[in-house]
């Protein structure tokens, strides 16, 4: 239960949710931009692939903010937050590589690849809970 | 890794957060090493036992003797 305890954020958390909002923000804005037909244009033709590519920076750059979180904290954030980082990047892995599988070889339907990056924090937010020693 | 830290940081009036501070460590870091659930690095070991002014060995408990 200690570690449910009301902890005030530090420096580097608040770095982290500001470089988090500025990523996500720009994740947010392509999409909707997207879905609401700015860039139909360019769907399907060579300059779409520069358009997913611009989708995908922001979550590159929200990767690194992590990253960054786990440099600019101390030692127990930092290994907890590895700990969490690398069950969830596991068990995304194993479950979109097995979604995959079973679009190969059995009927199911097929899953966009963009769908990794939502089910990896979804994970990270499932495994959360159960790791909470740097043990 | 079983320590005295709590002690230790109660006998000063500190708060978690205060000890954090003074290790340059977040409170929730602090929470940790109290409740067993963090073994410090040999720097914060050593950090800890001279900001309390005893020897490492005073502070944690060696598992191994």
């Amino acid at each position: 239960m200690a570690m449910l305890k009301f902890c005030p954020m530090t420096p580097a958390d608040r770095r982290y949710v500001v470089r988090t909002m500025a990523f996500m923000g720009g994740y947010v804005a392509v999409n909707l931009a997207a879905i609401f037909g700015a860039f139909d244009s360019v769907i399907g033709t060579p300059a779409g692939w520069v358009l997913g590519l611009a989708v995908a920076a922001p979550i590159a750059g929200q990767i690194w903010a992590t990253l960054r979180l786990m440099v600019e904290s101390d030692e127990f954030v930092r290994m907890l937050t590895a700990k969490r980082f690398i069950a969830a990047a596991g068990l995304a892995m194993a479950a979109f590589s097995g979604w995959g599988f079973m679009e190969t070889y059995g009927t199911a339907p097929h899953a966009p690849g963009w769908l990794v990056y939502g089910l990896f924090w979804g994970f990270y937010g499932l495994v959360s809970p159960f790791i909470r020693t740097s043990q | 890794m079983k320590n005295r830290l709590k002690l230790l940081r109660v006998e000063r009036n500190w708060t978690q957060a205060e000890l954090g501070e003074r290790l340059g460590v977040s409170r929730q870091a602090v929470i940790a090493l109290e409740a067993d659930k963090h073994d410090p690095s040999l720097d914060l070991a050593y950090r800890i036992a001279a900001l309390f002014g005893r020897p490492v060995e005073e502070i944690f408990e060696n598992p191994h003797g």
